[in-house]
């Protein structure tokens, strides 16, 4: 199979136009991914002999060994998907089989063999990974525009600083394509090269791109648990910023599973970064500007746009007027195929009978993004609800959280706009500086 | 009518939730734990956000939410072999999540 | 919630519901269950889900045995599916002193009618691809122990026993136990009050503090106990595995994903449900030890639970000296989950008949100070 070097297996897979990456648990539905920003389990195949890996994370290599896991006989072809068709609107999985104890334990013996993804991993077992310890005054973590900016006010306040990002490049949000050519000539992508310059050589910012932290215990000390790919750091902290971002989510209604439906900053991705455009016609859903700009700019290279599916009743007119069928007031009620989405059903609201029906080889779907507030969580901090965006960390002025040592800024805090999450990365670090000298943050 | 699915991970459908708010799960915890949302390999980045807003709309208002289920690391599923060398010979009660 | 009731169980966890099901199944069903959290909220809801017949004490075996037969049957009692697989349970020792307690514990089962086997490291292997059993002694073999899914344990014997009358209160804790005359009159919620004649503790980690809501001091006291969970994979690991040394234990869930703990002889008694770093690395550390090719599992999740320990290693059971109506059902440390299908059966008959009953009498509260204690030793997974 062709792919470029260095460009995700999971891009590599979809643009050699391949469609269902694994099947789901109890139905046997087609996955594949709708992330792409190594959160969903939709692009999870056997990479290597190593089962679960997420191709979205995974650089592609030549002569890599790629397979799919669960169905028969094959995940592509998974009869099981049956239990898909036959069950309506699902199976109860408490009170099936449980009319006799011996049907149960048959019942329990068959579904055993259902269960599970993958297989153990093959080859030599892994040993166990050398560990470092380490000890930091500020550990920031997430490289995206509220993570750099603050490294950057604390480098300008002569603080030292430690940033993990979980990708190879830091930069997050400002990476992405169609915020890349801002209004006002202040694009992201040229804001990132600033703020690279702004910290190229800093002796102040150790940044340490391609790791991952995946836990924060806290104590009298807190610590940082983050995962290389050849060694284990332990960082006890005194101070912890989380700018871990958010979560891309889809608009979940009948259908919204299937593979081709994607999350606008994925597909983005695919086709800004990557070239990839995984399915035409492409149907877009949504309401914000930067969409109806992804639109004109879809047009523009070429791809068939069947529609802009907008819920507002009048949205602002694209750039690319004219180009493709702009259907107001309307949103996707059901999505169908096989293993890939092909058509798309659009109604009034999600309780109206549907009045539209597109062709539909790919659809980008455009819902509020989930505040990744799990590692706040971990380290005891107040978390809230606003339906606006999901659960997310309880922040001050300051970026403060209900823990005096942990602070946060940018998308795990809510919903917010670039500019609003530089502006709180700038002011967390402004907080913790303050709280570190013991309340008269210096200015240099 | 086909399914809606909150959770991609373990297939939990809205129709499942439904029927587990009214057989008296009406918090996310034991939501959580009568359908198995948020139980998977993406441990809820999916549908903690959805299962909320469902809440939500059942029990009438945000502030009905209260708290996400319990968080626990990891973050990601990570190999056993990146902890086993984390030799760690503190009391127990110094480095709690 | 009901202001009278002919018996209040505080705890709505395995151990209290199971009472309530047996008793509302034998005719009582005036119950009101009290339960702090949501179903499943204490450790009813945090455990591995291990079923095990192999203990040291003839009493423990007995009920363990009586409670596996129950297991057997309870989905298709309650309409829940608990998905109890019985793939046995291996136990390993590593020196001579627990290979001898292996050897006697084994006899004791056979004797009592369970298929208990002694293994040698090499047949071990054989039952576990891939175990690594350097410096093991030897190994004890159950095929008839198992794991199920705790949580739905939980749900059909609520639902069941709901549906016979019991009255289920979750969100609910109780504040004050009446006492008058040294007879209870009355419980106190934060959601109203309950006239009765009879309270039942089944309130494992927090029973001691229940105790003394009615002036009672029990000797239990809860230690955390920590668990974690991999990634879901085909099956692979039939038996649990229990390494006698450290106390480390895991097993492949319905699910695949390998679920497993371990002690930890540093941890003191807290109410803490928080998760360690320690725990983390330690656990990982006995499963690459143990099973070498589990280095590539990925763990998904880790969580803490109560072990309700007293000092004997047995449980509390029956009347209280001094208030009438007050009875005890608490203190099975890590393994209530094992027993409780058995305990709440015979704990049923015993308050409906009022016979006497031996277990009851032997495990009374009065044993702390008379000093008539027999250890229960394997109290692992």
């Amino acid at each position: 199979m062709p792919a470029r070097a260095g460009e995700p297996l999971a891009a590599a897979l979809l643009a050699a136009g391949v469609q269902v990456f694994g099947r789901s648990l109890k139905y046997h539905r087609p996955r594949g991914p709708y992330c792409l920003q190594g959160h969903c389990s939709g692009c999870l195949m056997r990479v290597d002999g190593i089962p679960n890996v997420r191709t979205c994370q995974t650089a592609v290599r030549a002569g890599m060994v790629v397979e799919r896991q669960r169905g028969w006989p094959s995940a592509s072809f998974d009869a099981f998907r049956a239990l898909d068709w036959l069950s309506g609107q699902g199976i109860d999985h408490h009170s099936m089989f449980t009319s006799s104890a011996a049907t149960n334990r048959l019942a329990a013996r068959f579904v055993r063999r259902l269960s599970g993804f993958g297989e153990l991993p093959a080859g030599e077992p892994r040993p166990p990974a050398p560990v470092e310890r380490w000890q930091r005054q500020v550990v920031v973590v997430g490289g995206g525009a509220a993570g750099l900016q603050a490294a950057r006010e604390l480098h300008r306040r002569g603080v030292r600083s430690t940033l993990f990002e979980r990708q190879e490049v830091a930069g997050g949000r400002l990476l992405d394509g169609s915020d890349s050519a801002g209004g006002d000539g202040q694009g992201s992508w040229a804001r990132l090269a600033e703020l690279h310059r702004q910290l190229e050589g800093s002796e102040n910012l150790e940044l340490l791109p391609g790791t991952t932290v995946v836990a924060v215990y806290p104590g009298d000390r807190l610590q940082v648990v983050a995962v290389q790919e050849r060694r284990t750091l332990v960082v006890e902290a005194e101070r912890l910023l989380l700018a871990c971002g958010d979560y891309e989510q889809v608009r979940l209604f009948e259908g919204s599973d299937l593979p081709g439906v994607f999350a606008v900053r994925a597909f983005d991705r695919l086709f800004y970064l990557h070239g990839v455009i995984p399915g035409e016609p492409v149907v877009l859903c949504g309401d914000s500007p930067r969409l109806l700009r992804l639109a004109g700019d879809l047009v523009a290279a070429g791809v068939e746009v069947a529609a802009l599916v907008s819920g507002a009743t009048r949205p602002p007119l694209p750039a690319g007027e004219g180009a493709f069928p702009l259907v107001p007031g309307r949103l996707p009620v059901r999505a169908s195929g096989g293993r890939w989405i092909e058509r798309l059903e659009i109604a009034p609201a999600p309780s109206e009978p549907a009045d539209g029906l597109f062709d539909c080889g790919c659809l980008v779907s455009e819902y509020p993004p989930a505040p990744a507030y799990e590692l706040a969580h971990h380290a005891g901090c107040r978390v809230d609800f606003d339906s606006a965006c999901g659960f997310r960390v309880v922040v001050d002025d300051g970026g403060r959280t209900s823990n005096a040592a942990v602070f946060a800024a940018g998308h795990c805090t809510g919903a917010m706009s670039l500019e609003q999450a530089l502006e709180a990365g700038r002011r967390a670090a402004t907080g913790m500086a303050e709280s570190l000298s013991g309340g008269s943050g210096r200015e240099d | 009518m086909g399914k809606v699915i909150v959770c991609r991970c373990e297939d939990v459908t809205l129709e499942d939730l439904r029927q587990a708010f009214a057989a008296g799960h009406r918090d996310l915890e034991s939501l959580k734990r009568f359908t198995g949302l948020s139980t998977g390999f993406c441990q809820g980045k999916c549908c903690a956000a959805h299962a909320g807003r469902f809440l939500a709309e059942l029990r009438g208002g945000d502030d009905m939410v209260c708290d996400p289920t319990r968080t626990r690391p990891l973050l990601h599923p990570t190999p056993a072999a990146c902890f086993a060398a984390i030799a760690s010979g503190e009391a127990p009660d110094q480095e709690d999540a | 919630m009901r202001d009278r009731a002919e018996l209040v169980i505080i705890g709505g966890g395995v151990l209290g519901l199971s009472l309530a099901y047996h008793l509302a199944r034998m005719g009582l069903g005036d119950i009101v269950v009290i339960e702090q959290g949501y179903l499943c909220f204490g450790a009813s809801g945090r455990n591995g889900g291990g079923v095990r017949q192999q203990w040291s004490t003839e009493d423990h075996i007995r009920l363990a045995r009586r409670s596996v037969a129950i297991y057997r049957r309870l989905a298709a009692e309650t309409g829940f599916n608990i998905w109890f697989r019985q793939g046995g349970y291996l136990f390993l020792s590593r020196d001579a002193v627990a290979a001898a307690t292996l050897e006697r514990n084994v006899k004791l089962q056979n004797s009592l009618g369970l298929r208990t086997r002694l293994l040698s490291p090499a047949q071990a292997r054989r039952l576990v691809d891939g175990l690594d059993t350097s410096g093991v002694e030897l190994c004890a073999y159950n095929p008839d122990d198992g794991v199920l899914f705790p949580w739905p344990v939980v749900w059909g014997l609520a639902r069941v026993a709901t549906s016979l009358g019991v009255e289920i209160n979750t969100f609910c804790r109780a504040t004050a136990i009446d006492v008058q005359g040294g007879r209870i009159v009355k419980v106190v919620t934060d959601r109203g009050a309950v006239a009765t004649s009879r309270v039942v503790n089944a309130a494992g980690g927090w029973s001691s503090q229940v105790a003394r809501l009615a002036g009672v001091e029990l000797p239990n006291r809860p230690y955390r106990h920590e668990i974690l969970v991999s990634e879901p994979l085909k099956p692979f690991l039939e038996p649990m595995v229990c390494d006698l040394a450290d106390g480390t234990y895991f097993s492949q869930t319905m699910r695949g994903e390998i679920c497993g703990g371990l002690s930890d002889p540093l941890e003191h008694s807290s109410l803490n449900t928080s998760s360690s770093l320690r725990f983390l690395s330690r656990m990982s550390a006995s499963l690459l030890r143990l099973l070498p090719r589990l280095g590539g599992v990925k763990i998904l999740r880790q969580w803490a639970g109560y072990y309700d320990e007293t000092p004997d290693g047995n449980p509390v059971l029956g009347r209280t000296a001094g208030v009438e109506g007050f009875i005890q059902l608490n203190g099975f440390g890590g393994h209530g989950f094992m027993l409780a299908p058995a305990v709440g059966q015979i704990m049923a008959e015993w308050l409906l008949r009022r016979v006497r009953e031996p277990l009851v009498e032997r495990y009374g509260l009065e044993r702390f100070s008379s000093g008539q204690l027999q250890r229960e030793t394997l109290v692992i997974g």
